[in-house]
């Protein structure tokens, strides 16, 4: 991997303040502007960041950061670090080295700053909960014995948003895969935050619900304009909506930049393939 | 109306009932957060752990009565060694348990086997089964104020508990101290069992934390609800059962139990209607 452009080599040029998400693509694409503009306000920074646990480095020494309203995705092979930098970027782990900040704070001060999708595996599946309370639990910081008429209406509305409105009143245990993560996605943006994680939001969700999940989390951040982190290992289905690919492996930022320019790296493509029919012909040919 | 009344015009009937009632609605509490967190077995584990601490307590010159005491230390290391295990590996909560309640348990038959031939000799069999109508009144009041304290903390932890319980990443994410209130809720259970084993007996304990809070869960379609569910199946099934088994004049902690077995049925009924 040793081959793979880390970029930023040429003279960064500024990007007009007015620019929406999409044009700033197109215009760092006509620029060949491998990296966001270095004075762009940022959302996320990752600075020099080295994580260690139990003797292991599991992160060594990466930096990046998204500025305000790109979406970015966080790739790389199982063991890379994807979930233990997510952690301190969450402000659940504390970096052996290097900092994070959100908006120019610590993540244990900026909590309110971020929305989180977690794995559809993570949490208890037969709780007995309904997508109002979760959604409300994101505001209060705590669980609601009872839901009060405005944090109802508020819910509502942030469901409404992400399509999902029919859900409120619905047992979390009952929902699909996708109907789930609607719910979730709507948890995770009704504190409107600045910096928005989805920790592989489509796994467990069907093949047709991956790709409407996808653009309507990809519409979201551009409309309200959002950062953005999509962690995922199905690089194939979203190489071409996220603004910037971060790349990791064993640790290390091997890939930050345009996903065109990344994507005709080796490993990155068997990444952006691996399980689909493509390298299922691939293999047997 | 003689139905009710005539039993519990007696002193013993009346702490009995004290006592059921404080014991099951802090285990119906409690057991809605242990069995949502996968931790049904734990009961057992800490009532058998409890066993280990009266052992300990026995070795060292005292008597049943004061051993109990002396077993809440004990059983709250225990929980939380349980807790530690379940936080710093990747083994389950019921293979974390089976490991403690194994280790405990031997503990205390190797030190009741190490006791002197001229020591008292020790009625295990009312450490297994418990004599809730024989609750002295000093036990009563140890019963209620070790209930209402863990009642009180639990409730006014619940809205953080339950968001730990749900996914204790979201709730961390949000700022709630998972990991501490993870060792809370364990020691506050290691103290109400203790509590509980001297009213229903180590055997019968967990019953009292898992077939109320499992009866509410099934028909809760909410926390809150399965919570309050919990607690009014617990407390009905206490009161119903003593009585009961005072006019079938049958041991009450088994007549408790089965009543709470009989409530969980029906909820399993209802929920399938």
């Amino acid at each position: 991997m040793s081959d793979v452009p880390v970029g930023g080599g040429e003279p960064q040029a500024p990007t007009p303040a007015w620019a929406t998400s999409l044009e700033r693509r197109e215009h760092a694409q006509k620029l060949k502007q491998t990296r966001p503009d270095p004075g762009a306000p940022r959302v996320l920074d990752v600075d020099h960041v080295s994580i260690e646990r139990g003797g292991k480095l599991i992160v060594d020494d990466v930096s990046f950061f998204i500025p305000k309203g790109e979406f970015v995705c966080l790739c790389g092979p199982n063991g890379a670090g994807k979930s233990t930098l997510l952690k301190a970027v969450m402000g659940l782990l504390e970096p052996t080295r290097g900092k994070v900040r959100i908006g120019g704070e610590p993540p244990e001060r900026a909590r309110h700053k971020v929305g989180y999708v977690p794995q559809r595996k993570s949490y208890s599946m037969d709780f007995p909960a309904r997508s109002v309370e979760l959604i409300t639990a994101a505001v209060r910081g705590r669980w609601p014995a009872h839901v009060k008429p405005e944090e109802r209406e508020r819910a509502r509305a942030v469901l409404a948003k992400v399509g999902g409105e029919k859900l409120l009143d619905k047992p979390l245990a009952g929902l699909s895969g996708g109907e789930t993560q609607r719910v979730f996605l709507a948890r995770a943006l009704v504190t409107e935050p600045a910096l928005v994680i989805l920790d592989e939001p489509t796994a467990g969700v069907d093949v047709s619900g991956r790709a409407e999940l996808l653009r309507l989390m990809v519409e979201i951040s551009r409309s309200d304009e959002l950062a953005a982190i999509l962690v995922t290992h199905n690089l194939g289905a979203v190489a071409h909506t996220a603004e910037r690919i971060v790349y990791l492996e064993a640790g290390r930022l091997l890939g930050w930049g345009l996903p065109d320019e990344l994507l005709g790296q080796s490993s990155l493509t068997a990444l952006a393939f691996a399980g689909t029919d493509h390298a299922r012909h691939r293999d047997e040919e | 109306m003689d139905l009710i009344t005539e039993p519990l015009s007696f002193a013993f009937m009346q702490r009995a009932l004290y006592a059921g009632l404080a014991v099951s609605v802090v285990c119906a509490v409690i057991g809605v957060f242990v069995v949502q967190r996968g931790l049904a077995f734990i009961g057992d584990g800490l009532a058998h752990a409890c066993f280990g601490g009266i052992a300990i307590g026995l070795y060292l010159g005292t008597d049943v009565e004061n051993a109990v005491w002396m077993a809440i230390p004990f059983t709250v290391l225990i929980a939380l060694g349980i807790g530690f295990v379940l936080r710093s590996s990747h083994l389950r909560g019921d293979v974390a348990t089976g490991v403690f309640f194994s280790f405990s348990f031997a503990l205390g038959i190797l030190f009741l086997g190490l006791r002197s031939a001229a020591a008292r000799p020790v009625n295990v069999e009312s450490l297994l089964f418990g004599s809730i109508l024989a609750v002295s009144p000093e036990v009563l009041n140890v019963v209620l104020i070790v209930s209402a304290t863990a009642l009180v903390v639990t409730l006014l932890l619940w809205s953080r508990l339950a968001y730990a319980i749900f996914d204790p990443e979201l709730a961390a994410v949000s700022g709630v101290p998972v990991a501490a209130l993870e060792y809370l809720l364990l020691g506050q259970t290691a103290v109400v069992i203790v509590v509980a084993v001297k009213t229903v007996g180590i055997v019968l304990v967990s019953s009292f934390i898992v077939i109320p809070a499992a009866a509410g869960r099934i028909l809760g379609t909410t926390l809150a609800r399965a919570t309050m569910l919990a607690v009014a199946i617990g407390a009905a099934g206490a009161a119903f059962g003593l009585v009961a088994s005072y006019h079938l004049d049958v041991p009450t902690g088994a007549t408790i139990i089965l009543t709470h077995c009989a409530c969980f049925a029906v909820a399993l009924a209802l929920s399938r209607r």
